[in-house]
């Protein structure tokens, strides 16, 4: 029992972050789209930026999943 | 979100010090007796007193207390020997023990009546983000000079207008992620108690939740530490 709770306490702290990382990357990367197109070109480039800002972010999210899952092969 | 009872805030209160009744105060003193800043205190005065009372003189055949730290400070600087090295954990273990400390103590003191953790505020957890974040770009820079770029470029020259951006959103998320990930859990932790208190407290239904939140409290802080050791390791390394 105690060496089981432990086993699962450490994949709580090894893979309980993924889904938050990933849509944290997707965020930011969305925002900053909206950001250069809403404030910095004032919405002349309208979707194009937020489109691009979107793409990056779930590559973003995707590399860092990757990132995770080649850390817990390392070792 | 109003707590039942603060005991600390009602002390201050009778006192005379002003209490802001919204998520932060106005004035600089209304801010300071917010309740986050006072349990924060309150963790700090509890580590620091405990930390006297039991290790106050210390002894070559320990007793209670000091066998009780032993095995902790013990158990963490093997846990961070095995992940960082000898020469980062000798530098940082003080920064990255007292954060699993007072992370630990602050999500569970949420859990008895008449205390909050102070980090069900988003203020406090992204404080020690930022300082977690700075540190890992700072060892970063010291271990690898200008070559620390390196990390953000990926793998070749060619790919670097695209492995850029993403690399630098990835990082900030972990800005975004690890602040945000530890007040959810914790506020979501002191939310229910708080509503399930206020139902049926007298049928003791928060008692469930509370045997979970002495998990959830216990995990975030090692997922914490976890992953400050995890990026603190990932800047120190060379480039591949």
């Amino acid at each position: 029992m105690a060496k089981l709770s432990k086993e699962m306490v450490h994949l709580l702290g090894n893979y309980g972050h993924i889904g938050f990382t990933f849509v944290a990357a997707i965020f930011i990367g969305m925002g900053l789209g909206i950001y250069l197109d809403q404030k910095v070109f004032d919405g002349q480039t309208a979707p194009w930026f937020t489109f691009i800002g979107l793409a990056f972010g779930i590559a973003a999210g995707f590399k860092s999943l990757f990132d995770i899952v080649r850390l817990q092969n390392r070792d | 979100m109003e707590h039942p009872i603060l005991f600390i805030s009602i002390i201050l209160e009778k006192l005379g010090l002003p209490i802001p009744h919204g998520p932060v105060g106005h004035g600089f003193l209304e801010q300071i007796c917010a309740p986050y800043m006072t349990y924060t205190w309150f963790t700090m005065i509890f580590l620091v007193v405990v930390g006297k009372m039991t290790l106050g003189n210390l002894e070559m055949v320990p007793g209670k207390g000091q066998n009780f730290w032993e095995i902790l400070i013990g158990g963490m600087e093997n846990f961070f020997l095995e992940n960082m090295g000898r020469e980062l954990t000798d530098k940082l273990f003080p920064m990255i023990a007292t954060f699993a400390l007072y992370i630990a103590v602050a999500n569970l003191i949420g859990l008895i009546p008449g205390f909050m953790s102070p980090t069900s505020s988003i203020n406090t957890t992204l404080a020690l983000t930022i300082i977690v974040w700075v540190t890992h770009h700072v060892i970063g820079l010291r271990a690898n000079g200008i070559g620390y770029v390196k990390h953000f470029l990926g793998p070749m020259p060619i790919l670097i207008p695209l492995m850029l951006p993403i690399e630098l959103i990835s990082n900030f998320a972990r800005l975004l992620s690890l602040s945000i990930r530890l007040f959810g859990n914790i506020m979501a932790k002191e939310t229910l108690l708080g509503i399930l208190f206020m139902l049926a407290g007298a049928f003791f239904a928060p008692l469930p939740i509370m045997v979970l939140g002495v998990l959830v409290s216990l995990v975030q802080a090692m997922v914490f530490v976890l992953l400050t050791v995890v990026y603190i390791t990932q800047a120190n390394e060379h480039a591949h």
